[in-house]
């Protein structure tokens, strides 16, 4: 039998999905698999495109606010940042420093109920049962902290053109500075659940190396791109809202690999604890929501807004025509572009690899298909 | 973060049509207006330059009017933007009639899936892309294009630029009328 007859025989085609537990949701993934190895692994989206954009075309810009948070369900908030920062850039509506502050305090907790979401499910992913409930144990804290003052436990609706929709209150505060307290305690059974066991170790270091010149030409953002140690983070260096306020770092990684953005990740965790604090610490008083009409005029022209969601750079880009419907609102949304790497990234690895780099992107697949 | 600089004249240079913007306004630092032919040797640059894609969309207006004379009516738009610092470009080509315009998924891979996705949406097809499939929407109807509006809903495409833009076509069309 000659060699190439060989390897055709050997070659077959895997579906990982779309109910495959480490998909994290409906994604599908057709490999070409020669034994253990991975030849090419092609995503297929679209299982729960809802078409969003054409939502946001076809009614007044105040009726898309619920559907920003049925995109990345897990970190609903900073889309409602993002889409009401854009709207306000739009139509010139001045915000409340107040309200500000209250969109950073909840949007920073939000990231950091997903950073405790991702930590579960990637760990869970690698075979390891226990991390993902104690991170849902914690992450339970944050969901009640948010549902008293928002109303939702999970696709919240809070923010408003002009502020948000109710003021905080002691009791907010409070139980927020004893999350603050209780999550820094957690750190150190993170540390020796998870950081520094081997098994972990193994499974993650020098697995999927994304090089800064792969980053760029993907479009990647977040902590995936941070992993390869490049400190780029909206807050920072496109600084929106009260962010330029706040003290804080940018973690980054070295090489890449799934270890890196697993790092990444658990010290962001730290820094949003931070800007939690620094925020709770200097709230100023005043109004949370500054009058504004009931008719908003989306004014002739297009208009971008970019905000760090808890995955990477989130873009709202906007072109008014003058009336309060937007002519054509498209949402750039970061798991898109993070995912899109694979078939170069996976090319050539083993399968548990895979599963071991799918977990690490943190993919959330409603925000991808969109 | 490295000192800010300043990229219009590196387009400039290449002679792409590029307008600096009002970033507070718009969020984006630069507006390059392409030809077909130039889209690939735009990317080129961007990539050269060390810019990042951010997204590519397609936008849908009147076609056969003002700016967009001679077009199909549908307009790709491009953004990129830098790692380093805060500089966002933006870049909008008119595609023509035979709905073919290059594909940059070569140069920028990231822009494989939105080309797709923009073929989904739109209808436009992205000539050199290796696997111009549905995406996001079905494979069983590929010609149903959702982001197509009606014709009694489409505004041209200087209805819906800002309005600084106007005056020079204003002018332009002043002149032609004066030129008769």
């Amino acid at each position: 039998m000659l060699e190439s007859e060989y390897q055709e025989q050997n070659r077959f085609f895997l579906n990982m999905g779309p109910q495959h537990p480490s998909t994290h949701g409906v994604l599908l993934i057709v490999l070409e698999m020669e034994g253990e190895y991975v030849l090419d692994p092609q995503p297929v989206l679209g299982f729960i495109h809802r078409m969003h954009e054409k939502m946001g075309e076809s009614r007044p810009c105040q009726g898309f606010m619920p559907n920003t948070a049925r995109m990345d369900y897990v970190c609903a908030l900073p889309y409602n940042h993002g889409y009401v920062s854009l709207i306000e850039r739009k139509a010139g509506i001045e915000v409340p420093k107040r309200a500000e502050y209250i969109r950073v305090i909840t949007s920073e907790l939000n990231r950091v109920a997903s950073h405790l979401l991702w930590l579960g499910a990637y760990l869970l992913d690698l075979g390891a049962f226990t991390p993902i409930l104690y991170g849902f144990d914690d992450r339970e804290h944050i969901l009640d902290i948010l549902e008293r003052i928002t109303g939702s436990r999970l696709t919240y609706c809070y923010y408003r053109f002009g502020g948000v929709y109710k003021d905080v209150d002691d009791k907010f505060i409070e139980a927020t500075r004893a999350f603050i307290k209780r999550m820094r305690k957690r750190y150190v059974i993170y540390e020796k659940l998870v950081t520094k066991n081997i098994i972990f170790i193994k499974r993650a270091e020098n697995i999927g190396i994304v090089s800064p010149d792969m980053a760029l030409r993907y479009g990647m953002t977040g902590p995936n791109l941070r992993g390869s140690g490049i400190a780029y983070d909206v807050r920072k260096n496109e600084p929106y809202s009260v962010y330029p306020e706040f003290d804080f770092e940018i973690p980054v990684g070295e090489q890449g690999d799934c270890l890196d953005r697993y790092m990444v990740r658990v010290q962001e965790i730290e820094q949003s604890l931070r800007i939690i604090e620094q925020a709770l610490d200097r709230l100023p008083d005043g109004p949370v929501r500054s009058k504004v009409k009931k008719n908003i005029k989306l004014t002739p022209g297009d208009c971008n807004f970019a905000v760090e969601a808890a995955r990477g750079e989130l873009s709202y880009y906007l072109v008014g025509d003058g009336t309060s419907t937007p002519y054509r609102l498209k949402v750039r949304v970061p798991s898109y572009s993070n995912l899109s790497c694979l078939p170069e990234l996976g090319r050539g690895i083993l399968l548990p690899d895979l599963v071991s780099i799918l977990g690490s992107f943190d993919l959330v697949i409603p925000e991808m298909d969109r | 973060m490295a000192k800010k600089k300043d990229y219009k004249n590196d387009f400039l240079h290449q002679r792409f049509d590029a307008t600096e913007t009002d970033y507070d306004q718009r969020g984006y630092h630069l507006e390059v207006v392409l030809d077909v032919n130039q889209v690939r040797k735009f990317a080129q640059t961007a990539y050269d330059l060390g810019f990042y894609i951010v997204f590519v969309a397609g936008l849908h207006v009147r076609p056969n009017e003002g700016h967009d004379k001679g077009n199909s009516g549908l307009v790709v738009v491009y953004q990129f933007a830098r790692y380093d610092q805060l500089y966002r470009i933006k870049a909008r080509v008119s595609v023509p009639n035979t709905l073919e315009i290059p594909s940059i998924s070569d140069i920028y891979q990231g822009a494989d899936w939105h080309e797709r996705e923009t073929r989904d949406l739109y209808g436009v097809v992205f000539d050199g892309h290796p696997n111009m499939k549905p995406l996001l929407l079905s494979e069983e109807d590929p010609d149903f294009h959702p982001l197509l509006k009606e014709e009694k809903k489409l505004k041209s495409l200087d209805e819906i630029s800002w309005p600084s833009e106007a005056p020079e076509v204003a002018k332009g069309e002043a002149e032609a009328e004066t030129g008769r």
